[in-house]
């Protein structure tokens, strides 16, 4: 039996969460700090890739992850509530706000879809940037961690932090790698595939868009409130298309559609801008030389590109008929 | 029983009318074969059938209820369904994912997600029951890219039946076939269920003259002529303007005018 796509794909995954376990824990602090970060932000990977099984490449992802962070940040400091509350109500947010501005932005695709989802985050940046709520520009600091120190876990522990964020993101990815599986991520991928003879058949593919829109924010949201909570503040700049754009550097470098690529990504993407800002002044750079080389060796991303090896091994070892499975 | 009737239907893309006063009643059960020279307007009255398309005036009545104002979905799930001249599928997917993607939408299993689709049998053994009935059952594991021409045009199909059909709208289901994949097509057409009422857009006259119980001869968007094959065909003005001298379809008026 040959290897399947999806084995190899759930294969490196597994590969990649023990290997970032085991190696984290045996490292110092800073390094610790690095993990957390890339944990983060493949959390947040994982949030547009889902997103993207429907076809849908959003550039404002941002919005969520701000959203998140300032429902998080805002009530834990001003409003005191319990950290987990907070988080419990940061994922409410992401699913909300991603209902109502999913209600129009979903009815768009392509290049309008990012034209849309970029201006709603941009909205959101300007307000919190502007509002004395959470101190506009200067940003808000003194943002709590859960507290889970009844489960002998303490959080200010860059170690124990890491190690949390690492969990954080192996359950959302089982979690996106069950939802792919399911009859309504299996529609998802129809609707990417050919969205037009969903519909024809008589699916909604609004609804199931909105549906992924709302589930995408509140990941987001989620890496949002994890991101507050490892700096400790709160930033207008969580929100700004920076943010945006270098989570989808993360999921192209990777390889869309595929949830370990948008995670090996982010682990790239931490690990480079560390080893380069700390080398050279101009390091966005080289950062962007990396990417473009990558993306011209590998088109379809690391993971992608690895997946379609495999696919022409696999038809050069057993021609015709190639039967095969989905990724 | 159920009855497809249109009213008056009409349809313009700026000053070319491609659907005028197009009133036909396609009764339950029966097969209905519409014919015309390209530009004819065949394919944009599917889109008005099939609601990809709204008409400019007229109605569209199933079983009485005027179905005007619903869009290509609702259409589909009260048992309109079409397979396309163009074969629209999910290509990454496998002929049996395709299938049972339609299947999954049809019987509302699509919107579950917390359960693998692998554990809704009924959905899978009712797209295996699909994919013999079109013939793709030896093929239900390959890829839709790595299927011949002539398998995507049957899975074409078999989409359209997923959607548990009362009417099914068939565009040119041999189109770009060769003459071994036609026949394998017309013998597929003319073993769909009789309950089925079927309406193909066919450019083969043979399959057309067996397989239809009325033809439709459409022609600069109006009905030309309606009548059984035997009328059909003896029909001056339908030799004269479509059939040719010899009575053999030729696309000679092709070049007359654009496809809308």
């Amino acid at each position: 039996m040959a290897m399947t796509r999806n084995n190899l794909r759930l294969s490196i995954g597994v590969a990649v969460a023990v290997l970032a376990l085991i190696t984290q824990l045996s490292t110092g602090a800073f390094a610790q700090e690095l993990f957390a970060e890339a944990a983060i932000l493949a959390v947040f990977a994982l949030s547009l890739d889902l997103l993207a099984r429907s076809g849908l490449v959003s550039f404002g992802h941002a919005g969520f992850l701000g959203l998140g962070a300032y429902t998080f940040g805002g009530l834990a400091v001003l409003q005191n509530w319990p950290p987990s509350l907070a988080m419990a109500a940061a994922l409410a947010g992401g699913i909300v706000s991603g209902l109502i501005i999913g209600c129009f932005a979903v009815r768009t695709s392509g290049a309008f879809f990012i034209m849309v989802t970029l201006a709603v985050a941009e909205m959101f940046f300007s307000w919190v940037f502007r509002s004395p709520l959470f101190n506009g520009a200067d940003g808000m600091g003194g943002v709590p961690r859960l507290d889970m120190r009844a489960m002998g876990l303490d959080l200010n522990n860059p170690k124990n932090f890491a190690t949390f964020c690492i969990l954080i993101c192996i359950c959302v990815w089982i979690f996106a790698e069950y939802i792919i599986v399911t009859p309504f991520g299996r529609t998802l991928d129809a609707i990417r595939q050919n969205a037009n003879r969903v519909s024809a058949v008589g699916g909604r593919v609004f609804s199931y868009r909105l549906a992924a829109f709302a589930l995408s924010g509140a990941i987001g949201a989620l890496s949002g409130a994890l991101k507050a909570q490892h700096t400790n503040f709160l930033s207008p700049d969580l929100a700004t298309w920076v943010v945006s754009g270098d989570v989808l550097i993360a999921v192209v470098i990777g390889g869309m559609g595929t949830f370990v690529g948008g995670i090996i990504g982010s682990g790239l993407l931490v690990y480079l801008k560390e080893i380069l800002s700390s080398n050279f002044g101009h390091w966005y750079l080289f950062l962007g030389g990396i990417f473009i080389g990558v993306a011209l060796i590998l088109p379809r991303g690391i993971v992608g590109s690895l997946l379609d090896w495999l696919d022409r091994r696999n038809a050069r070892n057993n021609p015709a008929p190639a039967r095969e499975e989905e990724a | 029983m159920s009855t497809l009737l249109t009213q008056t239907l009409c349809k313009s893309f700026g000053s070319l009318a491609v659907t005028q006063e197009v009133t036909l009643t396609f009764e339950s059960g029966k097969r209905y074969a519409i014919i015309g020279p390209n530009g004819a307007g065949k394919t944009t009255f599917f889109n008005l059938l099939a609601g990809n398309l709204k008409p400019d005036t007229g109605h569209i009545l199933l079983d009485g209820r005027d179905i005007t104002s619903l869009d290509v979905t609702s259409r589909a799930r009260i048992g309109i369904a079409r397979s396309f001249q163009r074969n629209n599928l999910f290509a990454e997917m496998t002929v049996h994912d395709n299938i049972t993607m339609a299947c999954a939408i049809q019987d509302n299993v699509a919107p579950v997600f917390w359960r693998p689709m692998s554990g809704f049998a009924a959905v899978h053994d009712k797209a295996v029951g699909i994919a013999r009935q079109v013939g793709l059952e030896d093929d239900r594991h390959t890829a839709v890219r790595h299927l011949s021409y002539g398998s995507q045009r049957q899975l074409e199909v078999a989409l359209a039946l997923a959607c548990k059909p009362k009417v099914l709208l068939l565009d040119e289901p041999t189109s770009g076939m060769s003459p071994q994949e036609t026949a394998r097509m017309d013998h597929l057409i003319k073993a769909l269920p009789r309950e089925l009422t079927v309406i193909v857009i066919e450019h083969d006259m043979d399959i057309v003259l067996e397989f239809a119980d009325q033809i439709v001869v459409l022609d600069y968007g109006r009905v030309l002529v309606q009548g059984t094959p035997a009328e059909i065909k003896n029909s001056a003005i339908v030799r004269q303007r479509y059939l040719g001298e010899e009575g053999v379809a030729v696309g000679s008026h092709s070049a007359q005018r654009p496809s809308p």
